[in-house]
């Protein structure tokens, strides 16, 4: 047996062959090379057309401010995602509470849709839903033979048509937050303040409405972020006539090739989504439930 | 109380049906969709006034859907091990090393990933329109990757920080290279994190239909992008049958999961 030297842990033995301050660059190389390449250099050129194109100013900022039409897909844009934030938190509160109470069993199955249905492709669902809402879809067959209309509702192509749809996809980005920040709660707080004297009502008001608020910041940015910059959804269940920002965006590349305007429209996108980040930061962290 | 199922009272029933409600909300399309590609109205009418299996046949007997399945699987396997390695380098060097703007580096590594996807598809649109990458093999895994990064990051990260660092300086004590130690002691150790990388990278993939949009040329376009321009023409049963192979797709995946955290190291 060879004699193997003893040395203190941290100090003889270099774990890292590279010099200590440099230590794990080289790892991160490879990483940070790609999105420099094809995430920071792109991007910042795209913002860059937009003050540059089609000559240097800030004619695109004040095409897109003083057009009616643009500042009607702004005003589309906020109103969908705002719409689609307040029904998914309504519904996923309860559910989120439900799950964090419920027998094992039953809280694990409903886990499993949930997983299920975030991990089905976008497409599918979507496609799910175009079937479901159309004129002769059978949510209006169904309406219809049970005689509470006579004539077919129009339920896709408009408002209604993208706030089903986008909640159907939202849902899981708002019960899985919330979830997270109810279980970790102590049932002893709750009962210290029943013992203090506070009826159900007051419990929820003083005690766990303070406690979730994290969870609940966190879940609504996160949904009313990713609704602002959906594309798809509202590209096959919305209308012409409520277009959304994402989607402006595409079609001033694809059939106006304004690659101009489609910068302004992009970096406006940008400082909402990042201003929106950094409000969550500031005030709540990054995750939902350990931030206070 | 409130966190007592037993003593919620009323509330219970509430929240009961609450959870019943959005379970068939979010069940109920899914199951339609697998009912409606073995039913034979070209209308989608439902219940099926009979079951058939001639939009499969459909389906199959098309070589433009089988070319752009096995064009999404080359993509997604290629970003799959492509956004591990690089993905499991970096964790490495965020979680051990120590080098100045480190915060900076990780944050940027996770930006993509709340950045609007569409705002990073016309910005990569626009570069390879000029380095003629444009719809083709390479673009589309490069813009694939940068997606699917910080999935494997994440997932990694979260692995390496939890595993104990004396074990690797026990490997080498013992007379391991530092590499042979990361590869032999370190890698096994955390390979729930690891495959968690793979599957959220394969997944990131081979579902993202944004960038492809724009990225797609004729001879090249994967499966999303076929079913999205096929969508904006007509609700074809085959759309169905499609949607129905994803979801059975996604069920063995979901398995394959549930199957790897119990195999969870104690």
């Amino acid at each position: 047996m060879t004699t193997v030297p003893t040395p203190s842990l941290a100090g003889e033995v270099d774990l890292s062959p590279e010099p200590r301050r440099l230590a794990g660059l080289g790892a991160v190389a490879p990483a940070l090379g790609l999105l420099a390449l094809f995430f920071v250099v792109p991007v910042v050129a795209l913002l860059l057309r937009s003050v540059l194109e089609p000559q240097p100013g800030l004619q695109n900022y004040a095409e897109v401010f003083g057009s009616t039409t643009y500042l009607k897909v702004f005003g589309n844009t906020f109103l969908v995602a705002g719409l689609v934030t307040l029904v998914t938190l309504l519904l996923a509160f309860p559910v989120a509470w439900f799950l964090a109470v419920a027998p094992r069993r039953w809280s694990a199955l409903l886990f499993g849709v949930i997983v299920l249905s975030m991990w089905t492709n976008l497409l599918a669902r979507t496609y799910a839903w175009m079937v479901l809402l159309q004129g002769t879809g059978i949510i209006n067959r169904m309406l219809m033979q049970i005689g509470l209309i006579s004539e077919p509702l129009s339920l896709i192509n408009n408002l209604v048509g993208v706030t089903i749809g986008m909640t159907y996809i939202m849902l899981p980005f708002m019960i899985l937050p919330l979830h997270a920040t109810i279980r970790t709660l102590d049932p002893t707080v709750f009962q210290a303040a029943s013992l203090c004297g506070a009826s159900r009502f007051q419990v929820f008001r003083l005690v766990f409405a303070p406690l979730v608020a994290s969870g609940v910041a966190a879940g609504v940015l996160m949904v009313f972020v990713m609704s602002l910059g959906y594309f798809v959804t509202p590209a096959l269940l919305g209308g012409t006539s409520n277009m959304m920002l994402a989607e402006l965006i595409a079609q001033l590349v694809q059939s106006l090739l304004n690659w101009g305007l489609a910068g302004a429209a992009a970096f406006i996108l940008l400082v909402v989504t990042l201003a929106i980040y950094a409000v969550q930061f500031r005030y709540f962290g990054f995750g939902g439930g350990e931030a206070r | 109380m409130l966190l007592d199922f037993d003593r919620l009272g009323w509330l219970r029933y509430a929240l009961c049906l609450v959870a019943v409600l959005v379970g068939l909300f979010l069940l109920l399309p899914i199951l339609l969709i697998v009912a409606l590609s073995f039913g034979s109205s070209q209308w989608l009418q439902f219940p099926p006034p009979a079951w058939t299996l001639k939009w499969y046949g459909q389906l199959f007997a098309d070589p433009e859907w089988l070319t752009s399945f096995f064009v999404s699987l080359r993509i997604a396997l290629t970003v799959m091990v492509l956004s591990t390695v690089i993905g499991l380098m970096a964790s490495f060097g965020l979680t051990r090393g120590r080098f100045p703007g480190r915060e900076l580096v990780r944050a940027l590594f996770l930006t993509p990933m709340v950045l609007p996807v569409v705002v990073l598809a016309v910005a990569l649109y626009a570069l390879f329109l000029r380095i003629q990458l444009n719809g083709t093999f390479i673009g589309f895994v490069i813009a694939h990757l940068v997606v699917a990064l910080p999935f494997a990051i994440i997932s990694i990260c979260n692995a390496l920080e939890r595993f104990d660092i004396a074990i690797e300086d026990a490997a080498i004590i013992c007379g391991a290279s530092p590499l042979e130690a990361k590869l032999r002691v370190t890698i096994p150790s955390i390979r729930l994190g690891v495959f968690g990388a793979a599957i959220f990278s394969f997944l990131a993939s081979w579902d993202e239909v944004v960038i492809a949009i724009f990225m797609a040329s004729p001879d090249l376009q994967t499966l999303p992008v076929r079913i999205f321009s096929t969508l904006r023409q007509d609700l074809s049963p085959v759309i169905a049958a499609v949607s129905s192979i994803l979801v059975g797709f996604t069920a063995v995946l979901m398995l394959l999961a549930a199957f790897l955290r119990k195999d969870k190291p104690s």
